[in-house]
Parts: C-alpha cells; structure tokens; sequence
C-alpha cells in the first residue's frame, strides 16, 4: 500500500516537472519578446539606436533572459521550492499576489457554473434517455447541438446587450461581484451542458439494458426509485466529464472572461501569454498542472474504488 | 432492437423512430456533402470577388444568408468554404482516429510503465486550456494549414485513446487473447486481430462525434487566425468575423452557424444510428400503458 | 424522480436568481470599500452626477510609475500628471504647466515656471523638480530618449530653468509636450499609491492593476479646478464589452471604439461621438530589398492601383479620408493630402508593370522571366480587413497577393528573416519634422523598415536639419514629401480613426486629434447640476 502511494506520488511529481519543463520551454521559442513589449516604442521613431540597445541588455540581464534556457529553469525552480514565483514583468507585483486576486474571481464563476451544467447535463440527460426517440428527446438532442454549435461569443453578447443595454440591468463592467455573476454563470452553464447530456443519456440508455432494470419493473418499484438507482450507477463516467469540466473551468472560460469582462484566471494566462510575460505563464502552468494532477489522483481513486478491474 | 414487451404496444414506433433518425442524417450530411463538392454549381456568386457597395446586407432573396463586409455572397462562401472545413475536419479526424488507436492500444495492451507515461502525458495536456494551447502553436509557428491541424491533433486523441484504452483492458482478460499469448503469438498480431475488432465499433460511433466537436474546435480556432488564407473562405473565420460586426450586422453569423449546427446534428444523428446497428440498447419499456406517464 | 430532479433545478436556479437579484439592488462595491451607483433601471443620478466620472479604456497604465510602459498617456488623460507644455486641438503648442518659454538664440532657450504650482503632497514644482522629473524621466524612460536628445537642463532660479540643445533651432516646447516627459516629483518611489506624487488636477487613491484607477480632486493644484469629485478610469479589454459600456450609460467617457461598431452608436440620442482624425498614417512599408520591388516602376505601379476610396469603406468603416503621402494627415500638412496620387487608376497601374517586364499571364497573374509576381503582405492589429482589401485591389493587376495575419511579433521576426514584401503600420505623423522624417526614412531610421536610402531624399533631410525658420522647414519637408511619394518607399493610404463615445450630459469634453492623452480636463462637467 505503502509503496503504491509512494509510486503514484513520485508519477505527480514527475508529470508536473514534465509539464512545467514544456511550457518553459515553449514559451521561450515564441518571438513575443517581453522586454521589448515592456520597453515599448517611442512615439517617434528614432534614428539613434544606441542607448536604447544598451537600456535592452540591461533590462533582459536583470530578467535572466540572457542566460540559458536551462539556467533560467533551474533558478526559476529553486525559488518555486522557496515559493517564490516571482514577478510579472508587465505589472511588476508578484505572481503569486495575482493569481490570489484571481482565483476567488474564478471560483466564483465556476462552481455556480458548473452546478448549472451539472443540474442542466442530469435532468435534460435524463429526460432525454427515458424518451428515447421520442419527441422530447429530439428537442434535446436538437439543444443540446445548437448550444455546442453556436459560438460562445454571439450567446454572451447577445445576452449582454439585452441585459445590459437594452434592459439596462446588468452591469458592464470588469468587477467580480454577485450581482454580476449571475449572466456568465447561465452562459457558461449552457454551454457547456450538452456534453454531459450526452454522455448521461448514453450512460442511462446503458444502464436501461442491465437486468436489475427489468428485475426493478416486474417487482413494482416506483420509476422514481429506478431512476435513481440508475442515475447512482452511471455516477462515475458523470464524475469523469465534471472533473474534466472543472478543470476547464478553473483554467478559465477565456473567451466568456472576455466578453464580460470577469477577471479571473483564463484571461489572466492569456494576456500573459499575448505578452510573453514569463513568470506569470510559467506560475499559472504550475499551478494549472497541480490541479489537474490532484483532481486526477481523485478520480483515479474513486474509480478502483468503484471498479476493482481497472488498475491503479 | 428488443424492446420487452411488458404489456403494451409503442415498441414498433421506436424502432421506427430510431431508424428515422438515421436515414435523416444521412440524407443531411449527403446534401451538406453535395452541396459543398459541387459548390461551383450551386453557389450563385464568386466568393472571392469584393463589391462594396453590397456591404452587410441583411437576408434577401438575392442573398439568402446575406453578404459579408467584402460585400461577398454569404451563401456562396457557405458552400465553398464548407470544402475547407469539412476537409480539414476529416483529416484531423483520420489522424486523431489513428493515433489514439494507436497509443489506447499500446498503453492498455502493455500496461505497466508505459501506460503510467502515457497517462500522465494526458494529464499533462489536460492542463492547457485549447486556447492556450492554440496561442502558443501561433506565436511559435505562425498561422497555417499545417499548425491548424498539429494543434487540434495534439489535443484530439486524448479521447480515443481513453475509449480503447479502456476496451483494450478489459477485452485483455479475454479468453482468446490469453490462448493466443500462451501459444506465443506476437504482441502485435494479437493487437490487431484480437483487439482491433473489439475496438473497432465503438471507436467509429466515437469518430462520428469527435468530427462534430473538431469541426468547432477548428472554428474556435479561427479567432487566432489558423485556418484558411484569406481571401479562402473557411466556416470558423467567417464566425469570429462575426464578433467584430456583431451590432452592425449580427446576422452575418447565421449562415455559418447554421452549416456547423447542421452537419453536427447530421453526424450526431448517424452516430447514435450506427451504435444502434452495431451495439443496441436493451430498453425495457418503462411505461405502462395506456396513459401512466414517466414524469407523474 | 424527474420531478424531483426538475424541482431541484428549479429551486436552485430560483433562489441564485433571487440571490442575484437582490445583490442587484445593492450598490457594487469596489476593493476600497467605496460604494459607487450603477446605472441600473430609472435610478435617478442626477443628484450623484458630478460625484464621479466613469472613464473606460482598452488599456489603462499597469503600474503607478508613470516612466513604465504604458502608463506615461495613460496618467495624463485622466488628470494625474501634467507636461510643461501642451499640444492643442488646433496644432499650436502652449504652455502648460510651465508659464512659458524663450529662446535665446539658436541653442538655448529659457523656461519659465510657475510660482505657485505643486505637486499632490504640496511640494512645490521647482526648476530643480522639474529637471529632476526630465533627467528621471531619460533614465528610466527609454520612450522619453528621442525627446530629449542632445537636451541639457540647468536651473538658472527657484522657477526657471534653462535648455541648451545640440540641435540649432529645435523646437523645444514641443518636444517637452510630449506624454513621456509629464512632470512627476522624482524624489518619490512610485513604486505604490503612497509613493505616487504627481503635478495633475486629480490625485491617485486607488490603483487596480489591469481594472481601476480611482482619482480624486488634488487639492494642491494650482489651476482651475475641476469640479467633478472622483474620476473612475477602467479597462475593458474586449471590444465588443467595451462598445456595451458606452451603449449601457454607465460609463461617461468610452476610448478606443472600433470602427465596426461606430454606426451603432450614431443611432444612440444619449452619446455624442468624437472621430478627430488622428495624426498618423496607415502605411504599407515596402521590403526594398527584394528584386521585384527594388524596381520604382512596380512600387509606383502598387500605389496607383489601390483605390484609396474603397480602401475607406472596407478597411475603416468609411469614417476616415484618404490620403497620398505619409505627411498628408498632419493637419499642418494639409495641402499635400492627394498630392502626387490624384485618384486611383489601374490602367496606369497595369501600363507601369507592362513597362517594366511583368506580362500578364492565363492565370491572371503577372510573370517575368518564369517568375510570378508575388506579394507576402503581413498585417497585425486592427488592419485584418484593410490587408484583405489591398489583396483583393492588386489582385485585379495581376499581382499574386498573400496576407498574413498575425501577431505583431510574427511581424518583427519577419523584419528580421526578410519574409516579407509590405506590412501595415501607422505611425504619428505630428511633430519636429526633422525627427519624423528622419526615423521614417534616413538610413538608420527604425521605421525605415525597407532600408530605403536614397541620395536626394538624404540631402533634402540634411536641409531640413539645417533650417532656420519656420516657413523653410514646412517647405523642406513638403519637398521630401513629395519625393517619398515619387520613390514609393512606401505606399500611403488614410489616417487611423479614433473614437470616443461620450455622454450627452457631458460638457466641456475636447475633441482632439491626439485623444489619448487629452480627455479629463477641469472643464468637465455633467449638465443639470
């Protein structure tokens, strides 16, 4: 027992090196130079490039950009141990400071979220699956395509305009508050909805097969209780695709942050990807990559725990 | 399709039903399919030429989807650039495909350290947001064909090589596959005439899907620029288009929204027939009749 | 069972709705606890009005040291600094914080302060202060080295100071106008809100990186003050979002509007919109480094192919005019808006490429010797639509055009690689005319992105350096005008259009054609009160 633990510890570890190690890496190659995006450009162009070449040494030697790309790693990780994430080069304030600002930003969109889809995914799967073929099923197959076609930009600023301009109720700003909460919860909540309809239809069609089902109905059980007892069997592949949906959500619904201009965590690494800005990226690759590693650890254990065949 | 009778009768009309479905998309995705290969009949206007004095217009009968901020007929660029789009979709889906054959096969066949690696390779992907990760194919390698299709590649076997994976796992225990190891067959063949087969059907109701969800992929992807060069049309860059002209002339979204909606729908509707055909769902009828219904 | 799963849903959603709602009613508050009115519903604000000013932006300044990028315009538009001198809407420079200026003769000049100015803490602005703010300002500010080069400072009293210039004849209240040179008192840190100190109307109390700027009245201030108590400055990245902040009414003052969503708010009754045509030019750098367009013939051939009207409609929305050579929106400049390129003509275009070789083939397109003619066009920005259209003109010439878009990195590596023909820029075409021309188009300029280099246009530019009034300088630099707009260099199109969306109840807002940094001034002020 001891040594499994052991082992699947050592495979975290690993993986978030490995990941850390990429992104590092990769975003090193891109040709955004964050000194030079800092540095701007005059508003003039010059024809003396001198003292603005010696001021770009100086600057990309203060930031370490001048070493090795190995180099860089290894400091950056020594002071990771020390949990010194260093400064954004845009801003100038410590990452870590950032990504605390943010993060309540981000739960707060997406845990109400997710209980949406969660509420959305079971009930329309549900419905869906007991009608098989049937119109109402249609109707949902047919929803649950259009919202996962339709872009998620037109939905967030058509609802923006209608609340917030034609209704003039919602307001548009770039604050995380409650009473602004409410409009990207619904647009996040759909949208990512028909994935788990899907699934919990296909997993309930499933279940419909297996014979306690059969044996449920010729003993007079009410459907209510067959229901549920299906729904308790299916719970892991709906456990799997929420996982996989906080994640998402955690890493940020970048293009519903921009719209309405919530300040949480996908906008954040986009913008610091947009402008190169190194230890931001680097932070937010990290942490992303712990959540993840965590939240599969989870599942992991759930899973042999409800299914002794799939090994650890 | 069984269907237990308890009592009543209905179960004919779901067959009917199901198979109706089916035959619908089938029909939708060969009409999408006509229409786009023959796009130089069908289509009433160059998609390419610009006429300003047409700017943005809304849905007339000259222009049933309206004209675009070149003063292109939207229509036409539906058809044309639906080549694009359902061409590269295919193509990622064929790599996708093969590639998360290939890695669920090895990793679930081999298990052990390799499928640990694996594993966490997946892990490791799941941590980048596809965004993310499209901005930086673009700001490493620039805007083309080929890194449209890396990125939605990288990201688009995860869920293949999860399903054979899992199979492949379960299916080892088989007993087939355990005679052929003690007669010592090679690792290989076993894959592919022991566990290919298994694999096969599920996978190819899954590819049905996956096309569906890459053919959006590729359109979110557009907002970065990856895909098709202009003046090309290409149903993702004609939608984020759509985001800069949203108030000035919101309906220019519609005719690509509505070509994605419907070949989604298609290939959702002839994936659900397919697992039908290859793998039925046993439903006993949870209904009584004549009037009980469910939701009482 | 479903019903109970429904009911769930139902109630939940209910109750997050109620919960919403009520929050709704509430007033939002900010970090600092402060609570600010929203515009919701037929709330009457009238009485709250000259409370506060909402300001929005795509970008506002990352840092509270105004010397980092981008906060030098950033602090001037919302009231928090203060140049010596100041451009005016009319093109005249005034002074500002300073009282005024001399020159004593053709390297020296002599600054007078004003006695009674100060910063936010209550220092004094001194000459020394001053000078200290400028030398801060040239070690800290790469952005400020091209405005105060070959500049020396000594004070001469407490309130006048003196400048020697390398240049003859510079234009120095100019160069100390521009944005990167704002007044700051340089023995403070501004490293934080407590460490801010500044020479505007209104003072920093709260800083948000990347959201909010709150500033209040600076009591200290020497002027008229406002009468307007806070100034709230946002960002709103998105741009979209951005254009719903101005149509939504709570946000007074909206910078950066795109073109695309300007016919929107025209129909708006409650918003004025201003579109100053911007002193900058969007140009098509040409790579003068390649063989096919080392040629002027096929340079003059691309600039009288492109119809410039069209160009307009598609690329800005029809809200700019057009022009012809790089000088052409200056508003000083005025006369050589169409100079050289009347109007657009594709037969002469087509005529100028016969003449020089390149045949037109069965594809449509023009050979040489085997070879196509092709154009790699990069575009970054806003400029999507403007490349596709050029794409489209040259196409109908024969030209084999690609377009590109991208990033503007992509486009920087591209300079460096040499993979490419033309890219679109647009830079400011306001100020000493030495240095604009120079960095467009002397041999070592940055923006001479082609690496053109031409004898006469080098020779005229020697001139220009030398030249000892006003009236020769304008007439030097409409001589290089014109003949940049003959060596086709480059290729010149229209001014960027910038716009802003302004409350109706707003009164007392400049319309100015550099915006960015001219929009809180102390004559704001809502209608009604």
């Amino acid at each position: 027992m001891f040594t499994k633990i052991l082992k699947k510890t050592m495979e975290m570890v690993v993986t978030i090196f490995i990941a850390t190690i990429i992104i590092f890496v990769l975003i090193r190659l891109s040709p955004r130079d964050p000194v030079k995006i800092v540095m701007g450009n005059p508003e003039i162009a010059m024809t003396n490039t001198k003292e603005y070449d010696i001021r770009y040494e100086k600057m990309s030697e203060e930031l370490n950009l001048d070493k090795s790309i190995p180099f860089q790693y290894i400091s950056w990780i020594k002071r990771v141990l020390k949990f010194d994430f260093g400064k954004s080069i845009y801003t100038g304030r410590p990452v870590a400071d950032e990504i605390k600002e943010r993060i309540p930003a981000t739960l707060l969109l997406a845990i109400p979220s997710m209980i949406l889809q969660c509420i959305l995914g079971i009930s329309l799967g549900v419905i869906s699956a007991v009608r098989h073929e049937k119109f109402t099923d249609q109707v949902i197959r047919f929803i649950s395509v259009f919202f996962s076609s339709v872009p998620a930009f037109a939905l967030g600023l058509m609802l923006l305009y209608y609340f917030g301009v034609h209704l003039k109720y919602y307001e548009v700003s770039n604050v995380a508050n409650l009473s602004r909460l409410w409009l990207p919860v619904i647009v996040l909540g759909v949208i990512s909805s028909p994935s788990l309809i899907r699934v919990v239809r296909t997993n309930m069609l499933q279940e419909f097969g297996r014979d306690y089902i059969s044996f449920g109905i010729a003993r007079g059980l009410s459907k209510g209780d067959i229901l549920k007892n299906a729904i308790k069997n299916i719970a892991l592949p709906i456990i799997t695709i929420l996982a996989l949906s906080f994640v998402s959500l955690l890493s940020g619904a970048v293009v519903i942050e921009s719209i309405f201009t919530w300040p949480g965590m996908g906008r954040y690494a986009m913008e610091s990807i947009l402008l190169n800005d190194y230890p931001v990226t680097q932070a937010y690759a990290l942490f992303m990559t712990i959540m993840i590693v965590i939240i599969n650890f989870f599942v992991d254990i759930i899973y042999t725990y409800a299914n002794p065949k799939v090994k650890m | 399709m069984q269907i237990r009778k308890l009592k009543c009768e209905g179960g004919d009309k779901m067959q009917r039903n199901k198979s109706l479905s089916l035959i619908i998309g089938i029909i939708l995705i060969t009409s999408i399919i006509v229409l786009v290969a023959f796009a130089n009949v069908f289509a009433p206007y160059d998609p390419i030429e610009q006429v300003p004095e047409n700017r943005l217009m809304s849905f007339s009968s000259k222009h049933i989807f309206g004209t675009d901020q070149y003063g292109r007929d939207i229509f036409s660029r539906v058809l044309f650039g639906g080549r694009t789009t359902l061409t590269t979709s295919l193509s990622a889906l064929i790599l996708t495909v093969i590639l998360g054959l290939f890695l669920g096969m090895v990793s679930g066949y081999y298990g052990g350290l390799i499928d640990a690696l694996l594993m966490r390779i997946v892990d490791v992907m799941m941590a980048f947001p596809f965004m993310v990760l499209a901005l930086i194919v673009t700001s490493l390698f620039g805007i083309s064909f080929l890194n449209l299709l890396i990125t939605v590649v990288v990201i688009g076997w995860v869920p293949f090589a999860r399903l054979t994976r899992s199979i492949v796992i379960d299916a080892k225990e088989n007993t087939n596959v355990q005679a052929s190891e003690i007669l010592g067959a090679k690792s290989w063949r076993i894959m592919i005439e022991e566990l290919l087969p298994q694999v096969i059907s599920p996978v190819l109701v899954m590819a049905t899907f996956e096309l569906g969800k890459l053919m959006l992929s590729i359109s979110a992807l557009s907002f970065f620029g990856l895909g098709a060069k202009p003046p090309s049309p290409e149903w993702g860059s004609m939608l984020s288009d759509g985001k800069t002209f949203f108030f000035q002339a919101p309906y220019i979204i519609v005719g690509p929204t509505l070509a994605i909606i419907l070949s989604v729908l298609s290939l959702n509707l002839i994936g659900e027939g397919l697992r039908d055909l290859m793998d039925p769902y046993e439903i006993p009828k949870l209904e009584d009749c004549p009037k009980r219904r469910l939701l009482g | 069972m479903k019903k109970k799963i429904i009911s769930i849903g139902f109630v939940a959603v209910l109750a997050l709705v109620l919960f919403v709602g009520c929050g709704n009613d509430k007033s939002t508050q900010g970090v600092s606890g402060q609570k600010s009115t929203e515009a919701t519903k037929t709330v009457d604000t009238k009485a709250t009005d000259q409370e506060e000013l909402i300001f929005v932006e795509r970008e506002i300044a990352s840092k509270t040291d105004p010397n980092f990028y981008p906060g030098s315009s950033h602090y001037i538009a919302n009231g928090a600094s203060e140049t010596l001198f100041k451009i005016q809407a009319n093109g005249e420079v005034e002074p500002f914080l300073a009282k005024g200026s001399k020159q004593i003769d053709e390297t020296t000049w002599k600054i007078d302060l004003r006695p009674e100015a100060k910063f936010w803490s209550g220092e004094s602005i001194t000459a020394q202060a001053v000078i200290d703010s400028l030398e801060r300002s040239r070690e800290t500010n790469v952005r400020a080295l091209p405005f105060l080069e070959g500049i020396s400072f000594t004070p001469i009293d407490d309130y006048s100071f003196e400048a020697k210039t390398e240049r003859k004849n510079l234009n120095l209240p100019l160069s100390l106008a521009y944005m990167e040179l704002s007044i700051i008192n340089a023995s403070k840190a501004h490293d934080s809100i407590e460490t801010m100190d500044m020479s505007g109307m209104y003072k920093v109390v709260e800083f948000q990186p990347k959201k909010k700027i709150v500033l209040e009245i600076n009591e200290n201030y020497y002027g008229k003050k406002p009468t307007i108590k806070r100034i709230i400055h946002e960002e709103i990245m998105d741009n979209e979002a951005r254009t719903l902040a101005a149509s939504s009414g709570r946000a007074d003052i909206v910078r950066g509007i795109p073109n695309e969503s300007v016919a929107q708010l025209k129909k708006d009754d409650n918003l004025v919109l201003h579109m100053a045509p911007a002193a900058n030019t969007q140009t098509i750098y040409l790579n003068l480094q390649k063989e096919h367009l080392k040629d002027v013939k096929v340079r003059q051939a691309l600039a009288w192919a492109l119809d410039r009207d069209e160009l307009v409609v598609l690329g800005s929305e029809g809200l700019s005019t057009p022009v012809t050579t790089w000088l052409g929106s200056n508003p000083k400049y005025a006369e050589a808006k169409n100079a050289v390129y009347t109007k657009y003509d594709s037969e002469k275009a087509k005529d100028l490429l016969e003449e020089a070789g390149w045949k037109l083939g069965d594809d449509g397109i023009r050979h040489k010797n085997g070879e196509k003619l092709q154009f790699k066009l990069r575009t970054w920005g806003q400029d999507k639509a403007l490349g596709e259209t050029i794409q489209n003109q040259w196409s109908r010439i024969g030209v084999d055009t690609e377009v590109i878009y991208g990033d503007y990195a992509l486009i920087e590596t591209a300079r460096e690689t040499g993979d490419w023909d033309g890219l679109i820029e647009a830079w400011q075409t306001y100020g000493d005319e030495y240095s604009l021309l120079s960095g467009q188009f002397s041999p070592t300029g940055t923006a001479n992105y082609g690496k053109y280099d031409d004898v006469e246009t080098n020779k005229l530019l020697e001139e220009l350096l030398n030249a000892k009034t006003a009236e020769e300088r304008h007439e030097r630099a409409l001589a290089i005008n014109e003949r940049i707009a003959m060596e086709v260099p480059a290729i010149y199109m229209y001014p960027r259009v910038e716009t802003s969306a302004v409350k109706k109840s707003l009164k007392g807002y400049k319309e100015h054609f550099r915006q960015f940094e001219n929009v809180v001034n102390s004559d704001l002020e809502f209608e009604g009160y």
